[in-house]
């Protein structure tokens, strides 16, 4: 029974896609873990505290989240935030759920989600083809969920014109189309 | 359509999945119900010609659900609250 | 070749000749031409044939709202009918033919329609193509389709894109004239952020066709110069070519951009954005629309609104005609004359203000002179007229707004009932004069944007003199004997007008509905007020009185592609896709859309002739060896929390309280009603967490209930959702041999079943520690196990199962095959919880627990939902084995009439059964439960099958449950 092998290999959900259009890019972010952390009931100020001493990070606000160097906690319900950081081993809850020590409750999102990181002059343009949100006008951490083209998502803008995109791992290849043809419609190319 | 989101600000409808009457908010406890209030419950709601409110859920969003309050004669939206916080409002707890 | 009628001036480029074919003809023009200006310079007045007598129609007006010049841009795929002549930007290469004519646009075969004239009139269609019933089908309507309809489609796909898109601004400027470019002007300078939309392709609106000065300067230049400082403003969107079509809820706008429709291809980009454009506040700056007066003959090719021949004159440079009679009731008009005069062309006022009136005209295919009411015959190849101007109200109606009746101006104005966040100003709001409306969009502008907060200064207003402005409402000759022409569109006549009121349509949607007044694409923006005014003066009212018909979106045409956007073909919707997707590919795989996800329907191998040879041998392997299904579709939720137990133990039927740790349990939900509408299993994997899984079709409604249950009904229980259906990738592993199989890829978990017994469950590593979750349940009645891993691993893993199994000569299995052994296990699944059916229907009655308020559950305990001789579900077989069962056949006792009181249940699910070798069924039966053994009557009459059945249990395999315990 101990004689049977096969290796297993973790493969990108997108096959970590890359795109350049005009000066655009579109790249799969296949290093970041994703962690949902639900507040138990009553326990908002022993969460608070966890974030601030494991990771030094504010709890978020509903609209912007709070950032510690390559850190983010992104709220995404009243109760819940998503914590992302990048991790590559499939660990990342374990992980998570060991250095909150019983102060949230823990699920891994990492493979629920595809994440695209989109920047570049045309950035705002092409949100505004498939983003009901105002991305303009976002303040840069300003976070979000919406629906893009059908699909739900949720939308952090780090840069001026750098945005990653959240939406189900599932959908993912759909969500990249939206995503492309959103730049293809709007880049001088 | 636009709901004014308590937490997240105006938000198009399109994000949201509309329930009904916020009367479901008050379901009696079937342990101790009469058979017509559950009925009432499940069955009966009120289609107000002027202001109501409805339930409406942040499905593409915060997965909140809220109470809106609506006129159906314009629309106009005049009021929104966490759906959670109406409930406790109304008493209801565990 | 020659452009006969261009003349000096106007904005348009002469350095640059552009050709363009008109019906197969080459002609020219210069860019800033529209088609209609083109083929006036060119001398063309001829331009298309009416909608129901096929009159000869020329160009009428020279914007969105012409009733006349339709044609058909463009050839092949690309052709599109009912554009309108005058709203076409001219390009390199034009093509556009006209439209609605049998043979040549010279001689319409279809011109015989004219003289039917007196057979022709309002409400014909209902009047004469009353009986024979059946000749509506076969005659009437391919006759009406025939000669109406006005342009055709090419029949082909479209082959331009489109799109949609978003926008966000506190203050969108409908409107790009005088009035809308002084309140973007103040407003963008003050700061806010403006939108300013025009549907032209060149701002100034009326500046641009007017002689009139602003500030000093021509209106054009000063309009330009306004355009050039709003371009420089980063809080300022210009969109020419964007129609503002609609004006929806709490501040959303629909607008039409056409992006390529100036160029002779779209170079690969959407050829036209539909936009929901959000903003805080809305100012109207529309504008007003010329109307015409009623007179004999006055739709003849030449005849067009006055102010229609001063745009052309003084924007294109173009004569519409040599011998110019302007034919108004109000000063306006006046000025076109005029401007005729100043460009030397001959001219003759006829202003009814002073009784002169035009009674008739000749001229078949252009108008060759003007009767008037004096006796006079006038030679003219061209009439300017004007009944005077309306403001363009339509977008401050969407709202149901109706608007009053001004009789200063002969208009109806905007009524004070606007949608929230509007205000509207110059003409539209009923402001007639250069000056004014300057001022008032500058006062608005500033206003909106101080109320918005912006704080910058709104600078100086553009002045202008004030040109007079006199009206004396004038609407029809009455002493015409020809027909005159109300609606050209809809060749609707004042005689049409009045008939529809004799015979008792009184209200104004009535008569519009009767007569098609205002009706089609261009919804009567030049005939409404005629139309209404006649009817007043027919029934001895007020035009007050009388009131408009409602104003609704779009406000000018909008093609079905823009509305589909992207949302074609294949990118009608998003498709959801499973890790093993590529690896089911590469191995013959069929799939089917189930919702938004392809699944794998069945795995095709060399040799098999058709599905059912899939479908038998991978049924087959699940029975005898082992088989493996990616079952990553099922919904799964993550549930956690102090008061996770108790939470489940209220949205399932049965109990969930004393669920041990490591174990499965099947559940059952109910609608608040009773009904079941969810099955699926929840795992225990720690005290206050669980796993939970629903049908694939539920996924999304389960979860949404459940907030609602946590948020509404209990606020105060300690439980959190969140989905994880695309973080899992999910592989039921069923058979014998599944055990022997998985135990190689397990780390240091022992399968026995002492130690991982049936509905166990637990949290391991596979293939040499990679997390992952083990679960021992069965859809198909065998030793069965779901294994879930990261999707990352999802391929992967897929591949070292098979490699793993390759010694029990494991088989893939698709939904087919899945769908056969639940029925031959007796699972429900969609077919059987179709909305309508309870738990005692689906024999599992004694699951629903009466000793807690689940949801639901207590209304399931109704007497009519638990009769005895409620349907039950049962499993049946063909009485002749060779016979395939149908889906959707009734059941009938032997020798009962085949009717609905006669009705004993129906067929749900059926499959042929390779391990029986014969046809298997589900169904719901009354007193099923009762009835083992009987004989009935599978009917269908549908599919034309009537045989007999026996009632069986639904368990046509393993009935004890001993292999999936083993």
């Amino acid at each position: 029974m101990a004689e049977f092998k096969f290796s297993l290999s973790a493969k990108p959900i997108l096959g970590g896609v890359d795109l350049r259009i005009g000066d655009n890019q579109i790249k799969e972010r296949n290093d970041l873990a994703i962690v949902s952390v639900a507040t138990p009931l009553g326990g908002e100020n022993a969460l608070a505290q966890s974030l601030q001493d494991s990771w030094n990070l504010p709890l978020p606000t509903p609209t912007v989240a709070s950032q510690n160097s390559d850190t983010f906690a992104i709220r995404t319900a009243p109760d819940q935030l998503f914590l992302v950081f990048p991790h590559s081993q499939p660990d990342a809850e374990p992980v998570v759920a060991h250095r909150l020590s019983g102060t949230g409750y823990t699920s891994d999102q990492t493979d629920v989600w595809v994440v695209l990181d989109i920047r570049g002059p045309d950035t705002i343009a092409a949100l505004e083809r498939i983003c009901p949100l105002d991305a303009a006008h976002m303040p840069t951490n300003g976070s979000a969920r919406s629906i893009m083209e059908h699909m739900g998502t949720l939308i952090l803008r780090l840069e001026e014109r750098r945005f990653w995109l959240f939406s189900g791992s599932s959908s993912a290849a759909s969500f990249l189309h939206a995503v492309e043809t959103s730049f293809r419609n709007v880049a001088e190319a | 359509m636009i709901i004014d989101h308590p937490l997240l600000g105006p938000r198009d409808a399109a994000e949201f999945v509309v329930k009904g009457d916020a009367s479901l908010i008050d379901r009696p406890d079937g342990m101790t119900a009469t058979p017509q209030e559950l009925h009432d419950y499940a069955y009966l709601r009120d289609n107000p010609a002027g202001e109501h409110r409805e339930l409406w859920y942040h499905e593409q969003g915060d997965r909140s659900w809220l109470v809106v309050t609506r006129n159906t004669l314009t629309h106009a939206v005049t009021q929104v609250e966490l759906a959670r916080d109406v409930a406790r409002s109304r008493g209801r707890s565990r | 070749m020659t452009q006969s009628h261009r003349i000096d001036g106007g904005q348009i480029d002469r350095a640059q000749t552009l050709k363009f074919q008109w019906n197969e003809k080459w002609l020219s023009g210069h860019p800033g031409d529209t088609l209609a200006s083109a083929l006036l310079a060119n001398g063309v007045k001829l331009v298309g044939r009416s909608f129901k007598y096929h009159r000869p129609r020329g160009i009428f007006s020279a914007g969105s709202e012409e009733p006349n010049a339709l044609v058909q841009l463009r050839k092949g795929a690309a052709q599109e009918p009912n554009t309108r002549a005058t709203t076409i930007e001219l390009f390199d290469r034009l093509y556009a033919t006209s439209q609605n004519h049998r043979g040549s646009l010279e001689w319409d075969l279809m011109a015989a329609n004219d003289l039917l004239t007196p057979f022709l009139s309002s409400g014909f269609y209902y009047k004469t193509f009353m009986w024979p019933k059946a000749f509506w089908e076969k005659l009437y309507e391919p006759a009406i389709r025939a000669s109406a309809g006005l342009g055709r489609l090419s029949g082909n796909p479209d082959p331009d894109h489109y799109d949609h898109g978003f926008l966000h601004c506190d203050l969108l400027v409908i409107g790009g004239g005088p009035t809308g470019l002084a309140a973007a002007l103040a407003a963008g300078r003050a700061g806010a952020r403006v939108i300013l939309a025009d549907e032209d392709f060149r701002f100034g609106g009326r500046l641009n066709c007017e002689t009139y000065e602003v500030s000093g300067q021509s209106g054009s230049g000063w309009a330009q110069a306004a355009v050039t400082e709003l371009a420089t403003l980063d809080n300022v969107r210009l969109m020419a070519r964007c129609t503002v079509y609609g004006a929806f809820d709490h501040g959303v706008y629909g607008a039409l951009e056409r992006k390529t429709d100036h160029r002779a291809t779209s170079g690969g980009k959407p050829r036209q954005i539909l936009w929901r454009i959000y903003t805080k506040r809305t100012l109207l700056a529309a504008g007003a629309i010329e109307r015409s007066i009623a007179f004999g003959n006055n739709d003849r090719p030449g005849i067009m609104l006055a102010g229609a021949v001063r745009t052309y004159i003084n924007r294109f440079g173009v004569a519409p005609g040599r011998e110019i009679a302007v034919f108004t009731n109000n000063a306006d008009g006046l000025r076109t004359a005029a401007d005729l005069r100043a460009k030397g062309i001959e001219v003759t006022e006829v202003d009814a203000r002073k009784g002169d009136m035009i009674v008739d005209t000749k001229g078949r295919k252009g108008v060759h002179s003007a009767i008037l009411s004096n006796g006079r015959t006038l030679p003219v190849d061209c009439i300017a007229v004007s009944g005077g101007w309306s403001p363009t109200v339509a977008l401050t109606c969407h709202h149901r707004g109706r608007p009053q009746w001004r009789d200063a101006i002969a208009g109806f104005v905007p009524d004070g009932e606007l949608p929230p966040g509007m205000s509207v100003a110059g003409a539209a709001n009923g402001t007639m004069t250069l000056a004014a409306c300057l001022a008032d969009g500058h006062t608005k502008g500033t206003e909106i944007a101080a109320d918005l907060g912006a704080t910058g200064a709104a600078g100086d207003a553009a002045t202008a003199i004030d040109e007079e402005f006199e009206i004396t409402p004038f609407w029809h000759v009455s002493q015409s004997r020809a027909r005159a022409w109300v609606d050209l569109q809809n060749d609707v006549t004042t005689k049409d007008v009045r008939q529809s009121h004799q015979e008792g349509f009184r209200s104004v949607e009535h008569l519009k509905r009767y007569t098609t007044l205002g009706m089609a694409t261009d919804q009567g923006k030049t005939a409404n007020v005629l139309g209404l005014a006649i009817m007043a003066e027919t029934a001895g009212k007020t035009i007050a009185e009388t009131g408009t018909t409602i104003f609704r979106p779009p406000y000018t045409p909008i093609s079905i592609g823009a509305l589909a956007g992207r949302a074609r073909g294949k990118d009608f919707r998003p498709y959801r896709l499973t890790p093993s997707h590529k690896w089911a590919e590469e191995n013959g795989a069929d799939f089917v859309e189930t919702g938004m996800w392809l699944r794998a329907q069945w795995f095709k191998q060399p040799g098999e002739k058709g599905w059912r040879d899939s479908v038998d041998r991978e049924a087959m392997a699940v029975r005898k060896s082992v088989g493996i299904c990616d079952v990553t579709t099922l919904g799964k939720i993550d549930i956690q929390g102090r008061d996770a137990a108790e939470f489940l133990n209220r949205v399932y039927a049965n109990p969930f309280l004393k669920l041990s740790v490591g174990k499965v349990r099947y559940g059952l939900m109910l609608r608040e009603d009773g009904v079941a509408y969810d099955d699926g299993t929840t795992a225990r994997l720690s005290e206050n967490h669980f796993v939970m899984t629903t049908t694939t079709a539920n996924a999304v409604t389960v979860f949404r209930n459940m907030e609602f249950a946590r948020q509404c009904l209990w606020p105060d229980l300690d439980v959190h959702l969140i989905s994880t259906t695309d973080g899992w990738a999910q592989f039921a592993v069923a058979g014998p041999n599944s055990r022997p199989l998985l135990q190689k890829i397990v780390d240091d978990l022992n399968l026995s079943n002492d130690s991982f017994p049936f509905m166990a469950c637990t949290e391991c590593t596979v293939f040499d520690g990679t997390p992952a979750r083990l679960f021992r349940i069965s859809f198909s009645g065998e030793l069965a196990y779901e294994i879930a891993v990261p999707a990352r691993f999802g391929d992967s893993v897929m591949r070292g199962l098979m490699a793993a199994g390759e010694e029990f000569s494991v088989a893939p299995y698709g939904t087919e095959a899945l769908g056969v052994l639940r029925i031959e296990k007796g699972h429900a699944a969609g077919n059987e919880l179709n909305g309508q059916t309870t738990a005692q229907n689906l024999g599992l009655g004694g699951m629903v627990s009466k000793k807690k308020d689940a949801i639901g559950s207590k209304l399931s305990e109704r007497t009519e939902m638990n009769r005895e001789d409620n349907l039950r579900l049962v499993g049946f077989r063909p009485k002749e084995r060779s016979v395939l069962l149908t889906a959707g056949a009734h059941f009938l006792r032997p020798g009962d009439p085949e009717d609905l009181a006669h009705d004993q249940g129906w067929m749900t699910s059926v499959a042929y059964s390779p391990e029986l070798g014969h046809s298997v069924g589900l169904g719901y039966l009354k007193r099923g439960n009762e009835r083992m053994g009987e004989t009935v009557r599978a009917y269908s009459p549908v599919r034309n099958q009537d045989i007999m059945v026996e009632v069986c249990s639904p368990h046509h395999i393993d009935p004890d449950g001993e292999r999936q315990r083993g």
